[in-house]
Order: C-alpha cells, then sequence, then structure tokens
C-alpha cells in the first residue's frame, strides 16, 4: 500500500479527482459537497481545507481541516490563498464539520484495517504540516467516535471525552409507535402542541426539499441571532452563518427546509434537515425568542416534523447534535460518545 | 494619490472583515483594484442601493459596530467647509423622514429637526425658536428638499425669510438640473456626500467619500465610516474628474 496525502484548499483548487465517488462509498453528507466547500471557506475567519489520502488513484480517506488563526488576533476572513500557504506564524488545524457538529470530521474507506488507517492520518498530518508550515502548533480531532481514538492516539497524544451527540435510532413503523414510546406527559403535550400549531390561523408552516421560496440572507440572521442569544462556545473557530452559503445549501434536494411564519411574514423559526440513506441530521434550529415576537413550543413541532420523515423514510436513525441533552433524551434519543484527541507538534505524523 | 489609497485601503479592508463584501467580492469578483484575479466582476464590483435593503446587519464588520444609517451623514464637515458655519449657528434639517438631527456638526452649531408639515402643530414650539434665532441675528442655516424648504420660507414672516441660508439637498442622480449658489449632494444611504462650490462645480467631501465610474454609474465610498461600511454604492450617473480651480475632486455630472 502507497499512501499520498495532498491539502486541497476549496478556494483556489479543483475538486479532487474521485472525490463524488468516494463520498458516495462512505455515505458522506450534503455538506461535504466541494462547492459547498469553497462557499464555506471563502467565508470563513479559519477556512476548511480538504485533505485527501490517496492509496494509488483511490481516495483512502479524507479529512476537514480548519486552519486556525489564534483566536486573540483581530477577527477578519482568512487571507486570499496564494501558491505559498505555508508560513511562520502561529496556527492550528482542528479536524471539524464547521455544519455537522456531531459527525467525525475525518472519514475512511470501510475497507481501510486500521494499520492502513494509522498509516493514513500520518500521511494526512504530514500534508498539513506541509500545507501549514513551521507555525504549525498541532493538530486536534474534534469529535471522533470511540472506536477511531484507537487509531490517532499515539505518544505525547491527549484524549478526552466531549459533550455527546444525541441520536434517534429508527425503531418503530409509524408515528404513533414512537409517540407511544415517549411519556404520558411528553406525548400528550406534543400532541397538543401540533394541533395547536395547525388551527393557528395567523401561523403560516411550510416544508420541502430544494426549496428556493426563502431568502437566505433572511434565514442566515435569523441563525445568527440565535446563536447569538445562547452565547457562543469558548474559541469557536466557525464563522457567523453567511448567506451565500445557505442560498446553495437549500437548493439540493436533499435538504429539507422548515419554516414557521407571522401572519405579517416574519419569520419566527427555521430548521434545515440533511437527507441521507442511513443517517438523517436535523441540523439547523433557529427561533426568535417570545420576548422579540416568536412563539413557545415550535421547537416540538420541528422534531415530531422529523421524526415522522424518519419513519415515512424508512431511514436508520435521526441525529439532532449536541446540547438539550435532557429535552432530546424525553424525545427518545440516546447518547453517542465523542471524543477529541489532541496532537502536539511533536507528534504531528509520528508512528 | 492620497485619495486613491484611502479607498484601496477600505476596500481591502472591507474584503477581509465585513461580510457583504466578502460575499459579494468573493463570489463575483472586484476590479480596480483586482481582488481576484479572473474574476469578472459585475459593474466593477459596485452594487445598487436595492441589494443593500434587509442587509445593513452585514456591512458591520466582523469586529462588531454600530449598524445605523445616518441620512445626515457628514454634514457638518461639508457646512463647515462650503458654507463656514461656525459657532453660535443654528442647523435647521427640514425633513419630514428624518428622526435624529446631525450628530458631526462643528463645535458650538446648535441644530434642530422640522417636518415642514407639522410647523403649526407638533413643531411649532421648534419653528418659534428658529424665527427668535432670526430675530436675534444669528445664523440659521436650512438644509432640506427644495419643495421643504419652500414650505419652511413662506411660514416665516418674510423679513426674517430673507435672512434665512437656505442650502437644498440634491440626491446624486440630479445633479444636472440648475441650481444655485448653494447646494449639498445627499444620499438617504450615504449621507452628505458634498457641495455647491464658489467655482459652480459639484465638490465631494474628498476626505470622506471617494468616487469613482463604473460602468452602472458613479460608485460611492465612504472612507471614514467603520460601521455599517458603505463601499462602491451606485448613486447617480456622474464622473469623478478635478476641479480646474481647486485642485479637488469633484463630480461631473
Amino acid at each position: 500500500m502507497t499512501l499520498t496525502a495532498r491539502v486541497h484548499d476549496p478556494r483556489a483548487d479543483d475538486e479532487p479527482s474521485g472525490w463524488a465517488e468516494f463520498g458516495a462509498r462512505c455515505g458522506l453528507h450534503a455538506v461535504w459537497d466541494y462547492g459547498l466547500m469553497r462557499l464555506e471557506a471563502w467565508m470563513s475567519r479559519n477556512p476548511a481545507v480538504l485533505g485527501v489520502v490517496r492509496d494509488g488513484d483511490r481516495i483512502a480517506a479524507a479529512a476537514t481541516v480548519l486552519i486556525c488563526r489564534p483566536w486573540w488576533r483581530k477577527p477578519r476572513y482568512a487571507s486570499t490563498p496564494t501558491t505559498r500557504t505555508a508560513c511562520g506564524w502561529p496556527r492550528w488545524a482542528e479536524v471539524y464539520t464547521p455544519w455537522l457538529s456531531g459527525y467525525p470530521a475525518v472519514v475512511f474507506d470501510p475497507d481501510l484495517t486500521d494499520d492502513g488507517r494509522r498509516a493514513a492520518v500520518r500521511a494526512f498530518e504530514r500534508a498539513v504540516l506541509r500545507h501549514v508550515g513551521p507555525g504549525l502548533m498541532g493538530i486536534t480531532y474534534s469529535p471522533v467516535y470511540a472506536d477511531t481514538v484507537s487509531v490517532l492516539n499515539r505518544p505525547l497524544c491527549r484524549t478526552w471525552r466531549n459533550d455527546p451527540t444525541t441520536v434517534l435510532p429508527n425503531e418503530w413503523s409509524t408515528e404513533d409507535d414512537w409517540l407511544a414510546t415517549l411519556s404520558k406527559a411528553r406525548r400528550t403535550s406534543i400532541r397538543r402542541y401540533a394541533r395547536k400549531i395547525d388551527r393557528d390561523p395567523t401561523l403560516e408552516v411550510r416544508e420541502g426539499w430544494g426549496r428556493t421560496d426563502t431568502d437566505p440572507h433572511e434565514l442566515a440572521t435569523l441563525i445568527n441571532r440565535h446563536r447569538a442569544r445562547l452565547g457562543g462556545l469558548p474559541r469557536d473557530p466557525r464563522t457567523a452563518v453567511a448567506g451565500a452559503f445557505l442560498a446553495e445549501l437549500l437548493r439540493r434536494k436533499d435538504v429539507r427546509l422548515l419554516t414557521y411564519r407571522d401572519a405579517d411574514g416574519t419569520l419566527l423559526a427555521a430548521n434545515t434537515l440533511l437527507d441521507h440513506p442511513s443517517s438523517i441530521v436535523l441540523q439547523h434550529w433557529a427561533a426568535l425568542a417570545p420576548a422579540e415576537g416568536g412563539r413557545h413550543n415550535l421547537y416540538f413541532d420541528c422534531y415530531l416534523r422529523c421524526v415522522r420523515h424518519l419513519i415515512s423514510a424508512g431511514r436508520d436513525e435521526l441525529t439532532s447534535g449536541r446540547g438539550l441533552v435532557d429535552v432530546k433524551t424525553s424525545l427518545g434519543f440516546r447518547e453517542r460518545e465523542l471524543h477529541t484527541v489532541a496532537v502536539p507538534r511533536l507528534a504531528v505524523g509520528a508512528r | 494619490m492620497r485619495w486613491r489609497r484611502g479607498y484601496l485601503r477600505v476596500v481591502r479592508s472591507s474584503f477581509a472583515t465585513v461580510p457583504f463584501y466578502r460575499e459579494l467580492w468573493a463570489l463575483g469578483g472586484h476590479t480596480d483594484p483586482v481582488l481576484l484575479p479572473g474574476k469578472a466582476a459585475v459593474d466593477g464590483g459596485a452594487v445598487v442601493p436595492s441589494a443593500l435593503t434587509g442587509r445593513v446587519g452585514d456591512l458591520v464588520p466582523l469586529a462588531g459596530g454600530p449598524a445605523d444609517i445616518d441620512p445626515w451623514r457628514g454634514l457638518g464637515p461639508v457646512l463647515a467647509e462650503h458654507l463656514a458655519v461656525t459657532a453660535g449657528a443654528l442647523v435647521a434639517v427640514v425633513d419630514p423622514t428624518t428622526p435624529r438631527p446631525p450628530v458631526d456638526l462643528p463645535e458650538g452649531v446648535r441644530s434642530c429637526v422640522l417636518d415642514p408639515a407639522g410647523l403649526g402643530g407638533a413643531y411649532a414650539g421648534v419653528f418659534d425658536e428658529v424665527a427668535n434665532h432670526l430675530r436675534r441675528g444669528e445664523r440659521v442655516v436650512a438644509v432640506g428638499g427644495d419643495k421643504d424648504l419652500d414650505q419652511l420660507a413662506a411660514a416665516l414672516p418674510e423679513l426674517l425669510a430673507h435672512r434665512l441660508t437656505r442650502a437644498p439637498v440634491r440626491a446624486p442622480d440630479d445633479l444636472p438640473s440648475p441650481v444655485g449658489p448653494v447646494a449639498l449632494i445627499a444620499h438617504p444611504l450615504l449621507g452628505v456626500l458634498g457641495a455647491l462650490g464658489g467655482c459652480g462645480r459639484w465638490h465631494l467631501d474628498h476626505c470622506r467619500v471617494y468616487l469613482r465610474a463604473t460602468s452602472a454609474g458613479a460608485a460611492y465610498t465612504l472612507l471614514r465610516q467603520r460601521s455599517p461600511r458603505l463601499v462602491d454604492v451606485i448613486a447617480g450617473s456622474g464622473r469623478p474628474g478635478l476641479c480646474p480651480r481647486h485642485g479637488t475632486p469633484v463630480v461631473e455630472p
């Protein structure tokens, strides 16, 4: 096995050959689309680049890597890509998907053995080191599943558990079967909220795949406002959601947009759902606070509609990311363990 | 050259820090200066004001800043330069839509806002104060549209109306129509951009405003307003020129 690795900057480089085929083989979600990654990278403080490891011509592994500037520097978008990317400025690399916080950002070909995966990781890390230059302080893999930790871990590395992500396995044939597994209070409240929303003439609920009838900038504003209200993560490497990215994402046939609008057309809440043959993703949820004119309990109606799609489409599971674990547990979600592996500079590319 | 350098600095800084321009120029390109070689920019990367509707939040740099549009931004410096407005004068903004008086008047200059339709009602007190100011022989500069200024002058006694200094406002796309000897160029989004000079040419407030010609018309840039950032906003069809008498930038209608 001869592995070669290269870092592709979506802003400057063409799509790696065989990328679509690798995505289909590994069951990657819509956000791994190279065109979407290009938009995301342009609109980022810490641009996402794509590390690709090949075994001959075939892609054996891939990772989305955020090249991060120190958080204490003045906030600005990433510099325009040039032919010379390596420099001495301190930076670190986060192997992280900014749009799917509950999924690993490093993906291996299903046929690759554990030894092959370790070799792929080493080749990938050396490529990142070449790309970033001597200023690379280290690489973090966050999050990764428990079974990948052993592949990434080695001397000098540090590993710890993260907040878990939440997963709802599809074990039902009808929506009522799912509701029957919930507590009586939760079941009753979900049905009551759904009835109330259906009968409310001042509320317009629309959902659909590949929708183009919503202003993406209006949606981006709502999502960013929602995030700001809840408070950002400490040293969050992500940048505010950009309307240009959402415009492209929402146009896809495997992305469903659910919107709740007031009688005067104000966008009260919105949700995006990424379809997938097995693991569908409840991606964004954003709503106006009741003090700003928002409505209570739209959140539960959104979950009801997502579970409805999970069951009717016969997918294996619905994931809804991290946070609000208690509420999600009351809806039948289970926790899935996530870990972080931090690789300091001295261990980058080492066995 | 210094004027041009200021513009280049604003364009580069906006591309690096302001979401709206990042999106516009990263995907669509910008010429003069070329930010991304190979991208054919529509209208040289300039933007029509209607494209900014509902996007003012995206004109705030990543580091944060105010998101308020001030339609009378730049009034103070332009009045000081072209009308020699100094301490003791009163600037009356006659505008039915203005919620706030201008904020950048010179030290010691007072200001007020008047709605011409409410001179006998809600604005009666303000109107009396303007009249008293004129009676005392103090200077009052009235700024607003021609019709609004006519309404104010008609409401004043004839003697006082003659003492009023009128500074009518022209939109950037209305510069060719006859005007003078005093007038300002103002835009609801960009604020006050310049004034008619003593030479009869439309002088730009070049310390604060840059103008370049694009295929879609004149594109104005505010050089000193950090937030909300307004760069290459198309307004009117003027071209940049140089005043032969003063040697400073002018708008040629």
